[in-house]
């Protein structure tokens, strides 16, 4: 990206002029010498940068990625989340499966030695980082993965295979996670991260509650209060700890991982989830301006929660979407009518993938999977291809369907009687 | 009922005009004085009179009034107004200090709502339900209880879902035929939301009577004249085997199974494998002459 080009670009010339000092006073052949003994670097996606743990250059287009926690989620996003950009999690309606892909996200920061950078205002970070979940490791990954693979399985597979026999000596199941060379890792949801790894990470917390000072007289402003002082203390950590390259790092450069926990909810102050009309519609838009701003110009990925179904203005949600990089969407079952349908029954809720960025590319990295399904298993979170069986009631026939079709019953009262009737459109 | 006691937090009494609230936040108001808790009451819609009225004396000593309805903008500059507002008094009772477990009734938050803006009510109610103690360490968190009367009708969906949102606890009530219903959606914070249905009623010294009600499936209903379908039945094939045939089945020998009888077969040089013959029959517009047809090419 931009910091891994103006960085490369800056040592780059004051090795070349060191070297061709030194060679002109040591009568060689040519000015022009190596800058000195480069650190391995294990492809040519970015030359001049040393390889940060935790990240890797993406096979498609040579950007620097990080896992977002989720193995399953990394490949769909196309092998990451670019370093610089924005992760939005649109949240599901109780807030429960948004949150674990918060903390996968900041656990898998924990493992690999990022910096975190936390902003609440609802939860302590203290509190938020205590609750993260436990890395699977070599040793019980392969006797916890077999423990959730096998308790489905139907006594029939069990048999010996008796056409297919050679599949009897593959074995069941890629061994699971490893240690912390690997890119992304899985995580045990049942047990908490061990206390000395979360102590030796390095964390910025930010709880706005902590920061409102009781009488604030609120200055008339296109920004809210909480917005601004949070774009301050980010600005404030990077520029600290050097992630954007002011300060010469003397140690190896390190990722920053910052978590926003949901935005925009009226915690923050913004009261977009509130009224219609509001009087600052655009802070929330500015803010996420001026985020991108500053994460492209470090070495940062963040993530954000957003409860988008609480927006009542249809018009910001689109103009979010625009402003954020990535956009992922949950929706869980739980309350909805779809929870007691048969079709849905092993899953939890549906994961959309909203946007993926074009970041130096002209073409996307989709998936050609659009129907994703998620399932939070006793310790895993994974994601499906929903397989939906074939309609084959009786009523499915040209002449007679009464079931109104699935896309009649989401246009809204305003559409027209025709469109929302009880009548199948027949063609 | 039990599930709106156990955990601490925002509990919304959402009411309307033909199921209203009132009752039901005294009845908790007394369950929990009964229960040794203190109890503080911001009263904005009705008079102190009005909402002490039903209590017998023990009570009413419990319960620390705060009163906005009498004087809300402090106009008559008398001693007995709440300074700074609604908004100061809802921060004064983020201060108080006193130990032990806490129920705040707020009569009603549809008042607050209305006087206040709703993000910097949101901030307070998070504030006022959220509270630790300030000293470090992990300390056990007091239960605070805030139940806060709303009423549906009055707010738009969005001060309700940004309410709701941040409630633990949401009792809904409605009712048929006579009969009171609460529905209440409890949401602990890593779990599932629990959703049940309680009849109820209130009795006229405002204790709560559970009722064993007709209980309402939360669920709805499979669609009766949809049935369900077995997708099995109109097949051309078959895909149940009976007994005889599954045994049948299973001794089958596969052809490309390696048995050892197999090999033994193969193995021995069987008589009718001595010489491998090919038996033809000519066709009938084989050609048999046997000499060759090159022979007048000249080549």
């Amino acid at each position: 990206m931009a910091a891994a080009a103006t960085c490369g670009t800056g040592a780059g010339n004051k090795g070349c002029t060191a070297a061709a000092a030194a060679a002109a006073g040591k009568n060689n052949v040519t000015s022009f010498q190596r800058k000195g003994p480069r650190a391995s670097v294990p492809d040519s996606g970015c030359a001049r940068l040393v390889s940060i743990a935790g990240t890797r250059p993406s096979v498609r287009n040579g950007q620097l990625l990080v896992s977002t926690g989720l193995p399953a989620l990394d490949q769909l996003l196309g092998g990451g989340l670019a370093v610089g950009t924005v992760l939005l999690i649109e949240e599901d309606k109780y807030n429960i499966y948004s949150s674990l892909l918060f903390k996968y996200f900041l656990a898998e920061g924990v493992i690999n030695g990022h910096t975190l950078l936390v902003a609440s205002a609802k939860e302590d970070p203290a509190d938020i980082l205590q609750e993260l979940p436990a890395p699977l490791l070599d040793d019980n990954c392969k006797k916890d993965f077999d423990e959730d693979v096998c308790n489905p399985k139907t006594p029939e597979s069990n048999i010996k295979m008796k056409i297919a026999w050679r599949y009897q000596l593959l074995p069941k199941m890629e061994p699971g996670p490893v240690s912390s060379s690997r890119f992304g890792h899985y995580y045990d949801l049942s047990k908490r991260m061990p206390q000395e790894l979360i102590e030796a990470s390095k964390w910025h917390g930010f709880f706005f509650p902590e920061k409102l000072s009781p009488t604030l007289n609120i200055e008339p402003c296109s920004l809210t209060h909480g917005y601004i002082k949070l774009l301050q203390f980010i600005q404030n950590v990077i520029y600290e700890e050097g992630f954007d390259g002011s300060n010469p790092q003397k140690k190896q450069k390190n990722i920053l991982r910052i978590g926003i926990q949901n935005l925009g909810s009226p915690l923050w102050g913004d009261d977009i989830c509130c009224t219609e009309n509001c009087d600052n519609s655009h802070s929330l838009t500015k803010f996420l301006y001026v985020l991108r701003g500053l994460l492209r110009t470090s070495l940062s990925a963040c993530i954000i929660t957003m409860p988008t179904h609480l927006i009542q203005n249809k018009a910001i949600i689109a103009r979010v979407t625009n402003l954020s990089d990535t956009v992922v969407g949950l929706e869980s079952f739980i309350g909805s009518e779809r929870e007691t349908n048969p079709l849905y029954k092993d899953y939890h809720g549906l994961i959309h993938i909203r946007q993926i960025p074009r970041l130096n590319n002209l073409i996307y990295d989709v998936s050609d999977v659009k129907d994703l399904a998620f399932k939070l298993k006793r310790k895993l979170f994974t994601i499906e291809r929903l397989h939906l069986p074939p309609d084959l009631s009786d009523t499915v026939s040209r002449s007679s369907k009464q079931i109104p079709a699935a896309s009649s019953r989401l246009l809204g009262p305003d559409c027209g009687v025709m469109a929302g009737g009880r009548k199948h459109l027949d063609f | 009922m039990e599930s709106v006691w156990g955990v601490g937090g925002l509990v919304l009494l959402r009411d309307s005009v033909e199921w209203e609230g009132r009752s039901l936040l005294k009845a908790f108001v007394k369950k929990s004085a009964l229960c040794g808790e203190q109890v503080h009451i911001l009263g904005c819609e009705v008079s102190e009179d009005e909402f002490r009225e039903g209590f017998d004396s023990s009570i009413n000593s419990r319960l620390v009034y705060h009163d906005l309805f009498r004087d809300p903008f402090n106009w008559s500059q008398a001693g007995g107004a709440l300074p700074g507002g609604p908004l100061g008094a809802l921060r004064a009772l983020c201060k108080r200090t006193e130990p032990g477990p806490v129920t705040i009734a707020l009569d009603s938050l549809s008042w607050l709502l209305l006087h206040l803006p709703c993000t910097t009510l949101c901030q307070a109610l998070c504030a006022l339900s959220q509270q630790h103690s300030p000293l470090g360490g992990s300390p056990p968190v007091e239960p605070v209880r805030v139940l806060g009367l709303l009423h549906m009708e009055l707010h738009g969906p969005g001060p309700m879902g940004a309410l709701s949102s941040l409630a633990q606890t949401e009792v809904t009530l409605s009712g048929t035929a006579g009969q009171a219903l609460a529905h209440i959606l409890c949401q602990r914070p890593r779990q599932h939301p629990t959703h049940q249905t309680q009849c109820f009623s209130i009795l006229p010294d405002f204790s709560l009577d559970l009722q064993e009600g007709p209980t309402l499936e939360s669920q709805p209903h499979p669609d009766p004249h949809i049935p369900p379908v077995e997708p099995t039945t109109h097949l051309t094939f078959n895909l149940h085997l009976s007994k005889k045939e599954r045994e049948a089945k299973d001794s089958l020998t596969l052809p490309f199974q390696f048995s050892s009888e197999k090999q033994q077969a193969l193995l021995r040089p069987g008589p009718s494998q001595a010489t491998s013959n090919i038996f033809y029959e000519p066709d009938v517009y084989d050609d048999l002459d046997q000499e060759d047809p090159d022979d007048d090419l000249d080549v």
